[in-house]
């Protein structure tokens, strides 16, 4: 069965997910994997709003690794995702808890630790550029930094995102508003400090 | 290189946002552009490869033992024990199985009624209809993550009267609460004896002294305050006082002079005689500033008719009523026009409070 081919609009999802979860439970490894396929994004991306990047690929398997022997005691198959978004939110607390603080903020960037942006942008972004605004949007509270990681990193859309993670759709807009509204504050303090000239601007 | 995010036209282009619809927001287009490299691209692991340990597989061992009878008989006893100790635990351990808010950086000695909450305990949760109490040395914060977190400063009590889905509502009895809240607007309310507080999209702090009076300082977005027919929208950096019996006052901006200030505190608590009332309301139309203007927006429904057409026209010398305001209307307080003047100065659109205000009557729980 090719799972990856099944709708995966909001409206059918929950239904989806809950024929995985029970093939999946009745020893479907295959199933399992579509269901990787549909929530290693959100995975990825409530991870990266927490923890160092160089960690998260690892992190997300783990985080599979450690729903699969729980299925059976997911009660309600049309949560999965809610219920897997707790475990990973878990597993990145259990990170920090396991690992030592130094290692723990590797990539944490504060504003003012994050680097120099360049004197002459061009239309592409640097990667160190790019570092610069991650650890911008990893510096806003965690509601806000979470789902703006889902939608401006991971490419999901506002009902995408709720319907993966459980959320209202109305909390979801409210964070990505709210969570766009201060990222704004943050680059425009981070420009008037930086001497750095406006699109087509010459410094 | 941050200046190339900075959005030309600062309007939110929300649906863009939201599910890509509309007009693409050419700022959201370039932070997508720039952090799209940092996405998952992982390939699946071969789960059909990968041995599991079964969380069952103990359990069926143990229903595999040849149970003898006295084996039976001291496994029964044990249980009975283990039953008992778990009951008389239960009892102890009452605040943590309730549907409640998840309390946090103890610091001191809280309690939850009688109860003292352990400073590493990581579980403690504060229940329906129970009070959380600091003393002057300790404090804690709550949590609920689709709502926010509320710090609880010492010297406080604070009550949790409701927590549900779009429905969270504490009461400040005493102290200083700082609330960050997340959760939609109208979605979280505090009562405090005086006044009523309904987030509007906010972070602020919320003191309440022994005899009821309190005071709102907003820092984020802005709070409906709410007595009865009295109420007030204090954006951020704006304060508001509160007295029993009497309800919000007229919210203020911090950085009002002082003058202008005191004489709004004497005009909405002191009384006074209706002299010492027009000397108090020169005072505040003369020193208000543009800034000011939301706090004449408030003074329209505080004072007698004959003195609401000075308050009209010192308003309107500030930020002239938009298309549709009426001095009649005004005059008679008609609350469609109050609201579209309010929404000309900037500060928040009205209609999320006239949404939310019937769900947030006092003493509803």
């Amino acid at each position: 069965m090719a799972y990856e081919s099944l709708d995966l609009s909001a409206s059918s999802a929950a239904e989806d997910d809950s024929a995985l979860v029970l093939a999946a439970c009745a020893g479907d490894r295959s199933a399992f994997g579509g269901l990787y396929q549909r929530y290693a994004r959100m995975v990825h991306g409530i991870l990266l709003a927490r923890v160092p990047s160089s960690d998260v690929d690892d992190l997300v398997q783990d985080v599979f690794l450690r729903a699969l022997p729980r299925l059976a005691s997911l009660r309600d198959t049309s949560r999965f995702g809610a219920w897997l978004s707790a475990i990973a939110r878990n597993m990145a607390n259990d990170y920090f808890r396991k690992n030592k603080p130094e290692s723990a903020v590797t990539d944490s960037l504060s504003e003012e630790d994050a680097p120099e942006p360049p004197a002459r942008p061009t239309q592409h972004v640097s990667d160190s550029e790019a570092a610069m605004i991650l650890a911008m949007v990893r510096t806003l509270p965690e509601t806000y930094r979470e789902t703006l990681i889902l939608r401006l990193v991971e490419g999901m859309t506002g009902p995408e995102i709720a319907a993966r993670t459980g959320l209202k759709p109305g909390s979801v807009r409210v964070n990505l508003h709210r969570g766009m509204q201060q990222l704004r504050e943050k680059l425009k303090q981070a420009g008037s400090r930086a001497p750095v000239a406006a699109d087509g601007e010459q410094p | 290189m941050t200046k190339r995010f900075m959005p030309k036209d600062r309007t939110m282009k929300d649906d863009y946002l939201w599910d890509r619809s509309g007009e693409p927001d050419p700022e959201i287009a370039k932070l997508e552009n720039a952090l799209g490299r940092f996405a998952h691209r992982g390939e699946a692991p071969d789960f059909s490869r990968i041995e599991i340990a079964d969380p069952l597989s103990f359990w069926q061992r143990i229903a595999a033992l040849r149970w003898t009878y006295a084996f039976a008989a001291s496994a029964a006893a044990a249980l009975l024990v283990a039953a008992v100790l778990l009951v008389r635990w239960s009892e102890k351990a009452d605040v943590t199985n309730r549907v409640g808010w998840n309390i946090e950086d103890v610091a001191g000695a809280p309690r939850i009624g009688s109860v003292v909450i352990a400073q590493n305990t990581t579980q403690s949760k504060l229940g329906i209809g129970q009070t959380l109490i600091t003393d002057n040395q300790s404090r804690a914060t709550l949590i609920v993550a689709d709502v926010g977190t509320v710090s609880v400063e010492p010297n406080s009590r604070l009550r949790l009267l409701a927590k549900s889905a779009g429905h969270n509502r504490l009461e400040l009895e005493r102290g200083t609460i700082n609330a960050f809240i997340w959760a939609a607007p109208g979605e979280f309310a505090v009562d405090t004896p005086s006044a009523i507080a309904v987030d509007l999209g906010c972070r602020y702090t919320l003191q309440v002294d022994d005899s009821g009076a309190g005071l709102l300082r907003t820092t984020l977005g802005w709070v409906g305050f709410k007595l009865n027919n009295r109420e007030a929208f204090i954006p951020a950096g704006a304060v508001c006082a509160t007295r029993p019996k009497i309800g919000p006052g007229t919210p203020y901006f911090e950085d009002a002079p002082a003058p202008f200030c005191e004489a709004l505190s004497k005009f909405d608590f002191s009384g006074g005689t209706p002299e010492q009332r027009n000397a108090e309301l020169d005072r505040i139309l003369s020193d208000a500033r543009e800034r000011d203007a939301f706090t004449l927006w408030h003074l329209l429904s505080r004072v007698d008719d004959a003195n609401r057409g000075r308050v009209y026209d010192r308003l309107t010398a500030l930020v002239p009523p938009p298309t549709g305001v009426t001095r009649d209307g005004i005059l008679r307080l008609d609350q469609p026009m109050l609201d579209l003047w309010w929404n000309q100065l900037g500060l928040g659109d009205v209609s999320l409070w006239r949404t939310w205000e019937r769900a947030w009557q006092p003493n509803k729980s």
